[in-house]
């Protein structure tokens, strides 16, 4: 079916359709590339946009084509186009104001909007955001304005990042979080010591074990946020990071089947024929557990449109799946990283935990100590690459389990236990 | 041909001696002054990009940046500093944030993190020589520096000689 020259739809010009893209002109260069973002501005790196809060970088500074990989030119990009229609039978998507484009191949890279609690009153009043797009973050960089105080709803690294822009900018900042800790879905509250200890050398308020209830406005938009125990915060801007929903709205789960997310198989294709899904609004599955699995990183999602962009292309790429959990960031003066499973509260997983007054080491095994499954490095990270491929690999460890234990673990561990045919 | 053939740097597992020259010439090539004597005091101290790693007790190996063709680092880094220019992947510092994802996903572990300054930095083949520092610097031409075609024609006809002489059987 495939073969030079065919007509490729993306929907989405963000990591996943432009990696995809990339890939796609990299192997049929005959073929026509069209892509469909709803966003105006030019695809960028979404990771970037704190950037644009704190002033450090400008829109053009985080454009995507022509950096890192996404070198190619010639994809017929089409912004503000919303795809609204999707028939599978006729190969067709209809975008907003009503044109229609055929293809031959099609690939669903929508990926995830913010979720906005519905238990939280007055979300939708002026000065309250959702840091996703280039546009909210101009938003919120213009509120700063009028702005002295802010709070964060939600411990994870969006926010993390959104606080340290807001501070830069001078705003007082308040980070609320529901649970016992920040960073709980990258680690245990046993684990951050360290990072707590970074974030309140930043001057960043922290609120762990609240919530929420209601956005207090005025004239001028919000002015407080009241918590359920009864505190009220002032603030002139408010930024949720409750996590994110797949991008789905605009498919027939009748055609294409959804589990949250586009189910696809192990070659990034869904169930119906000539589409592929990647990035965000995908659902995939982990190396490790085997279980389904959705992210929302943007490394996962630029691996994964890649692949996709191969499997459309025709040549068949099996995808590599990926754990829930892949994080590397520094927050404020401490690196982590963060990978695969790093709870271990509760379970009979193996893990060997070093800790000091700079660094801390948290490495996690199978139960039966042959493999391994996880891994959390706060103050130093080097060699951290290594531990990705072993988890990735299931490579058996016996051979060098101490120095996973240790962070000794180099390069010519894995090339004596995996023979010559690693180099 | 081979002259146009793009190339590497290979090495030979079996000739390292763990003398960490090529860690010391990599440095000192890396170094404001490239000098030996001024690099040692300098701020930021240099840094090395190849690193010898003891495998056994008498096998050492120098690791360093591959250049893979499907570079994870490229792939991963969330701010398109990373690109390959000429067959060479190269972080680019200014647009490097220093969020680790390169560190995070390279399988050799080679990518180094400039404290100091907050960015990432990895062998970049050294573009002011034709033959890279430590490559020059090896007493046992453990690291050889040319293309594929290059590297398995010496290795033919090393073994050739050394059979020859009857040193292998």
């Amino acid at each position: 079916m495939t073969g030079p020259g065919k007509q490729y739809a993306i929907i989405g010009a963000s990591a996943a359709g432009m990696a995809a893209a990339q890939a796609i002109a990299e192997k049929d260069p005959q073929g026509r590339i069209l892509i469909f973002s709803e966003e105006p501005d030019p695809p960028y790196f979404r990771p970037l946009i704190p950037f644009l809060i704190s002033g450090r970088k400008s829109a053009a500074d985080m454009e995507l084509q022509g950096a890192g990989p996404f070198q190619s030119p010639g994809l017929d990009l089409h912004l503000n186009s919303r795809v609204e229609d999707l028939e599978v039978k006729a190969q067709k998507v209809t975008v907003s104001g009503g044109k229609t484009f055929a293809y031959d191949k099609l690939l669903i890279a929508t990926g995830s909007r913010p979720y906005i609690p519905t238990d939280i009153e007055g979300v939708d009043q002026e000065g309250v955001y959702a840091l996703r797009t280039l546009k909210d973050a101009r938003a919120m960089a213009k509120r700063i304005e009028q702005a002295k105080q802010a709070v964060l709803l939600g411990g994870g690294l969006l926010n993390l990042k959104a606080a340290f822009a807001l501070l830069e900018r001078g705003l007082k900042v308040t980070l609320v979080v529901q649970s016992a800790e920040v960073l709980s879905r990258l680690m245990e509250p046993e684990d951050s010591r360290l990072i707590r200890e970074a974030l309140i050398r930043t001057g960043l308020g922290i609120e762990t074990g609240v919530r929420a209830i209601r956005i207090i406005g005025s004239g001028q938009g919000v002015r407080a946020v009241l918590l359920d125990d009864g505190r009220e915060l002032a603030a002139e801007m408010v930024c949720i990071g409750k996590g994110v929903l797949p991008n789905v709205d605009f498919l027939d789960a009748q055609q294409i089947p959804l589990e949250e997310g586009v189910v696809v198989d192990r070659f990034t294709q869904s169930k119906a024929p000539n589409i592929y899904a990647a990035g965000d609004v995908a659902v995939t599955f982990n190396p490790v557990t085997g279980e389904k699995v959705m992210t929302a990183l943007w490394t996962n999602a630029v691996e994964m449109g890649r692949c996709a962009g191969l499997n459309m292309a025709g040549r068949p790429t099996e995808y590599s799946g990926t754990f829930g959990i892949l994080n590397a960031t520094q927050v404020a003066d401490q690196p982590f990283v963060s990978m695969g499973i790093v709870h271990t509260k509760g379970t009979d997983y193996e893990t060997h935990i070093a800790a000091s007054s700079k660094a801390y080491r948290k490495v996690v095994f199978s139960a039966d100590g042959q493999r391994l499954v996880g891994l959390l490095l706060i103050g130093d990270i080097s060699r951290a690459g290594l531990y990705r491929f072993i988890i990735r690999e299931r490579m058996p460890v016996r051979s060098f389990k101490a120095h996973l234990i240790n962070q000794t673990v180099h390069y010519g561990h894995l090339l004596k236990a995996k023979g010559p045919g690693l180099s | 041909m081979s002259q146009s053939q793009p190339k590497e740097i290979f090495v030979r597992l079996d000739r390292c001696l763990s003398c960490h020259s090529c860690e010391l010439a990599c440095a000192v090539e890396h170094s404001r002054s490239k000098s030996l004597h001024q690099a040692v005091a300098e701020t930021p101290q240099p840094k090395r990009r190849v690193y010898v790693e003891a495998l056994e007790a008498n096998q050492s190996l120098p690791v360093l940046c591959r250049h893979c063709e499907e570079a994870p680092c490229l792939h991963a880094c969330i701010a398109g500093a990373i690109s390959r220019v000429q067959d060479v992947v190269i972080t680019n510092p200014d647009k490097c944030i220093g969020c680790w994802t390169c560190v995070m996903v390279c399988p050799y572990g080679v990518i180094g993190r400039h404290l100091e300054e907050h960015k990432a930095y990895r062998c970049d083949r050294c573009p002011d020589r034709t033959v890279p520092a430590c490559v020059t610097a090896c007493p046992t031409k453990a690291l050889v520096y040319g293309s594929v075609e290059e590297y398995s024609k010496g290795i033919r006809q090393t073994a050739a000689s050394e059979m020859a002489a009857g040193k292998r059987s």
